[in-house]
């Protein structure tokens, strides 16, 4: 007990000396060759396949380590299955920084999951890097928690976005959404009420369906009663295939938007299409199921560091968005380690994080730009709209920004 | 929220919506009646079961078969693989506590569930059933041959089974296993078979119910673990041993909860469980024995 | 019975030697995953007053699990008119609201039996979680309840993670003790009564009502307290920290660890955290069998472990550990009992 209580405080002695800007002495996860990482993800239960998004990561690491690492040192990943229950994920974060003693905690998975950590690692002083969630107060609430940092465009601006587009293209649009009643779908629907400004009368109904609904059926056809001409989908997975599918029963034609989370090229196909055919929706990361891609480099790339360097792989994880969105976040992350320096520090690596100045990733859309400030911490704010047509996205329009 | 004139086709549009979602816990509901009234366990890898049966309907349409090709071997397949987990798993703790062997099955609905992302991913599958979504006027209302289909599909697996219990000599052996297995024994009957026999049939409703609702809900790994938890509230509603009382449980359940969610402001979508769990439990004190559940009768 | 008595009692101390010395052999970390074990243990304790001793089913528990943590958690964050009340302390009330809502499922609970208070309790699983969501404003829906990070109080010199661990097992070895002199006097012979045949405990005089309720009730409270302790070791209460399947895994270390077998349920506990967090290693033996090669990182592996390390373990042990525990001294006391 004795040697522990030592080695606690040592650790923390080579923090207040590494954040003094000495020369680091000992730096939690950063030995002479090795620089650990972790996540916590799921790998069970009802959200299992999100966590191919550490898999992904995994896979883009080994590669980086095949080419001699980042400064020479090889990155350590470690992701551990919290099958998407907060609590086994704060004992997950736990573990990391207590036990493997990650520089950094990343990329851990769903947004009550890291709430539930971000206090302890901003207390701990333990970066917790590119949150993968789209809940607006990673990014925006730096000032209460300096080690958290986001990484997609945040839920509510996308709502936003969507409003924007109605109201400028739409004729006398009477507007009805669908929401998941939780955080998530009402970060949407409140993007959604901003954007609409003066124009909030359109709005003519909003329905939340909660996630252990069977099937959301009941919801839409609240939604047609309202006689709305446009219909904002901002559910999850499986409940917008249904809410498709329930337009499609009802006989009901409306301007469809879908937001981001539940518009992957795979479930798009397998809705009916008549329902689905003009659908618009917002796009920032490439989808390897996307004819668009097929010949895309970055996507190519994608495909063979997975078939190389990923464990497990068959055909289908080829064409799994969550591989791509994970080696998207990965390469940001080597980007961010190589800014932080030869010889990184928890510090030094957030400081990188909050100066991120990315171009080129290669799997993103093309020409967006990954940017960041200490005051402006949303990483990834470019996107473009898409329609769905013919079986597939297409982007229209120019890059916009959704920085909030 | 927001306050809507209340109009009579949205009404009925909820109704059918409602009766057909009730369909749907009925088909899953009908599989655990039927292994709960033969072997008294209450059999929670019902629902990985039926999506697993599904998963293999899944893959032999995928290999060019159409649905009615695939549909008997499937039913096969699903027939003999619950014949088989009660051979392997569950006969060897007949005689153990009936908590054992519900956590037996709890134990295999989390390795089908496993089993099934690690074969076909967790990504949900489109699965055409054998019902057009074309949708048909009733009245003013479009109702879907889809919807239709589920609710008659239902429907028809009751009157089968009152059938082949009350006409068969196999049916009526079943019954009589289940309810006095030393008699059985005696006038030949082989009780241990019996038992199989009971998971084989629930096993094959599971598969049927899967295959009808797979085109509605998507096909994915999880797809019958919602579903599950409403199936069970529709068989304790019926009485946990009647087939009938699990189709008008089932449908009762859709219909109340839709109605509920949609017109009660304050139950809203988030208090329907809830809500569903308060009408059960009033039912169940005024009837302990459900819907249409026999009570039996304390002796000393 | 004097031997037997004995022997108890001396395992009670071999127990509390262990836990009192543990924390100097295992690593910081390792101090906070036996503490969460304890408190897995400290519910399944209740479970088994419950299931084991009045023969009532439960599904449920985890709800009162998360009355427990929920109250805790309001308790330290919002207080009660402002002021907030020490973690520490909010732990014999998260026990004593949990046993409350306990005493009042017990009550309908009497007219319904054996499976059908298992699915009604089971509803109660699937139930509560929309609760919170609900009543957000004062549960904080799905966002949750950030806590405090649990300190170690007066001043004492020791990691959090120690602290969590003595915290939890001291309330453990006083529960067990609790529960022990509970199922050893009147009330656990009524309630084995009751278990055996109700209709004999009821002509022999043993108010049946009063005992099952309270069985529910005393269940509940250590449900409550598990519960408690969980938010604290977390530092946060979301709908989610209590899912549905939490329920259904204390039934499974209750099964695992032996209805009636008080110290069983440590092998329980530990069984269910295991399996949930270290699936890794168990796909390391596993893949010491003949072809077989299980990647724990692939989605849906760790659930098939799960699955299959119960149902081995439920078909090996169809009695639990507590079942063998049996077999293997119940010779033993046995002989004891005869030579006294």
């Amino acid at each position: 007990m004795g040697a522990r209580v030592l080695f606690v405080c040592g650790c923390i002695a080579a923090l207040a000396v590494t954040s003094a800007g000495a020369r680091p002495v000992v730096t939690p996860g950063v030995s002479a060759d090795e620089i650990q990482l972790g996540s916590s993800v799921p790998l069970s239960g009802e959200a299992a396949i999100a966590g191919n998004v550490a898999r992904g990561i995994e896979a883009y690491f080994k590669y980086v380590n095949d080419k001699g690492g980042v400064f020479g040192r090889k990155i350590a990943y470690t992701y551990l299955d919290d099958g998407y229950d907060p609590g086994r994920a704060v004992n997950n974060t736990i573990r990391l920084v207590q036990q493997e003693q990650v520089l950094a905690v990343f990329s851990s998975l769903g947004t009550s999951n890291n709430l539930a950590v971000r206090k302890l690692l901003n207390d701990a002083k333990v970066p917790q890097l590119y949150v993968s969630s789209g809940a607006t107060t990673f990014g925006r609430d730096y000032k209460k928690y300096p080690w958290t940092i986001g990484y997609i465009p945040p839920y509510s601006e996308e709502g936003e976005l969507y409003a924007r587009y109605v109201v400028k293209n739409v004729k006398k649009p009477k507007i009805a959404v669908l929401y998941q009643n939780d955080d998530y779908g009402r970060d949407l629907l409140g993007g959604l009420k901003r954007g609409l400004g003066s124009n909030a009368k359109s709005l003519v109904a909003s329905v939340g369906y909660d996630p252990t609904s069977a099937d959301v059926q009941p919801q839409v056809t609240q939604l047609k009663a309202s006689k709305a001409n446009v219909l904002m989908i901002f559910a999850f997975g499986k409940f917008s295939l249904q809410a498709f599918n329930a337009v499609s029963r009802l006989a009901w034609k409306p301007q469809i938007f879908v937001n981001d989370v539940s518009s992957a090229s795979a479930l798009m196909a397998i809705v009916p299409q008549n329902a689905a055919k003009g659908s618009i929706s917002i796009v920032f990361g490439k989808d390897p199921a996307a004819p668009l891609w097929r010949n895309d480099k970055g996507i190519k790339l994608f495909q063979s560091i997975l078939k190389k360097y990923g464990s497990s792989i068959n055909a289908r994880d080829l064409k799994d968005g969550y591989f791509t969105a994970g080696m998207a976040t990965a390469y940001t992350m080597v980007d961010t380690l190589k800014r932080a320096g030869r010889n990184p520090t928890r510090q030094s690596v957030m400081n990188a994080a909050s100066h991120l100045n990315e171009k080129g990733n290669p799997f993103v859309l093309p020409g967006i730009v990954l940017h960041t400030t200490p005051s402006s911490r949303f990483p990834l704010t470019q996107v473009r709209l898409q329609r769905w047509s013919n079986n597939a996205w297409h982007p229209f329009g120019k890059l916009i920004s959704a920085k909030p | 929220m927001f306050l809507y004139a209340f109009t009579w086709t949205e009404f009925a549009q909820q109704v059918a919506a409602g009766i057909r979602e009730g369909a749907i816990y009925a088909g899953l509901a009908l599989a655990i009646v039927i292994i709960y009234r033969f072997t008294r366990v209450i059999n929670f890898a019902q629902g990985e079961m039926a999506t697993f049966t599904t998963f293999i309907a899944w893959s032999l349409m995928n290999h060019g078969l159409s649905f009615w090709t695939a549909f008997p071997l499937v039913l096969a397949i699903a027939f003999a693989g619950g014949v088989a987990i009660e051979r392997v798993v569950i006969r060897p703790v007949e005689n153990a506590p009936v908590l054992t062997i519900v956590i037996i099955t709890l134990g295999l609905a989390l390795l089908l569930n496993g089993l099934m992302s690690v074969i076909w991913g967790g990504a949900n599958r489109q699965f055409d059933g054998p019902f057009s979504t074309r949708t048909i006027d009733v009245g003013s209302v479009p109702v879907s041959v889809q919807d239709i289909g589920i609710v008659a599909v239902s429907v028809a697996l009751v009157v089968l089974l009152a059938l082949f219990f009350r006409f068969t000599k196999l049916g009526l052996a079943l019954r009589a296993a289940a309810v006095n297995p030393e008699s059985s024994r005696l006038v030949g009957i082989r009780v241990g078979w019996m038992l199989a026999l009971g998971w084989g049939i629930a096993a094959v409703l599971g598969a049927v119910a899967g295959m009808m609702i797979a085109p509605v809900v998507f096909l994915d790994p999880n797809m019958m673990q919602t579903i599950l938890l409403y199936a069970f509230a529709a068989a304790v509603l019926g009485g946990l041993e009647s087939p009938i009382g699990a189709v008008v449980g089932g449908i009762l359940l859709g219909v109340t909860i839709t109605l509920l969610g949609r017109y009660v402001g304050f139950i809203g979508s988030t208090l329907k469980l809830p809500a569903a769990l308060v009408l059960i439990l009033v039912l169940l004190l005024a009837r302990p024995g459900g819907l249409f559940g026999r009570v039996a009768v304390r002796r000393v | 019975m004097r031997a037997r008595l004995w022997l108890e009692l001396a395992g009670f101390a071999v127990l509390t030697a262990i836990v009192a010395g543990l924390p100097r052999y295992v690593s910081d970390f390792r101090a906070r995953e036996l503490a969460i074990v304890g408190m897995y243990f400290i519910a399944l304790l209740g479970l088994s007053i419950l299931t084991g001793y009045s023969g009532q089913i439960s599904l449920g528990h985890g709800a009162f699990m998360a009355i427990g943590g929920y109250t805790t958690a309001v308790l330290s964050i919002d207080g009660v008119y402002g002021h907030q009340i020490r973690d520490l302390w909010t732990i014999p009330i998260a026990g004593v609201i949990a046993g409350m809502a306990g005493l009042l499922v017990g009550v309908p609970a009497l007219r319904l039996s054996g499976l059908y208070l298992a699915l009604i309790t089971f509803g109660i699983a699937v139930s509560f979680p929309q609760l919170p969501k609900k009543f957000d404003h004062f549960l904080g829906g799905t966002t949750g309840k950030i806590l405090n990070l649990a300190e170690p109080p007066f001043g004492l010199r020791t990691t959090t993670n120690n602290w969590i661990y003595y915290l939890t097992w001291g309330i453990a070895l006083v529960l067990l003790l609790a529960a022990w002199l509970l199922v050893r006097g009147k009330a656990g012979r009524a309630l084995k009564a009751i278990r055996d045949s109700e209709v004999a405990a009821a002509s022999s005089g043993i108010n049946l009502a009063t005992y099952k309720t309270l069985a529910f009730g005393i269940s509940a409270f250590y449900a409550g307290v598990a519960g408690s302790l969980y938010a604290i070791a977390n530092a946060y209460v979301n709908p989610d920290v209590f899912p549905i399947i939490l329920s259904v895994y204390l039934v499974v270390g209750l099964a695992v660890g032996g209805l009636d077998s008080l110290v069983g349920l440590i092998a329980g506990a530990g069984l269910i955290y295991f399996l949930q967090n270290h699936a890794d290693t168990v796909a390391r033996w596993i893949n010491h069998l003949p072809a077989l090669n299980l990647d724990p990182k692939q989605p849906g592996i760790p659930s098939m472990i799960f699955g299959a390390v119960l149902i081995v373990v439920m078909l090996l042990l169809p009695t639990g550990a507590g079942g063998l525990l049996r077999r293997v001294f119940g010779p033993l006391t046995s002989r004891l009992y005869t030579r006294s």
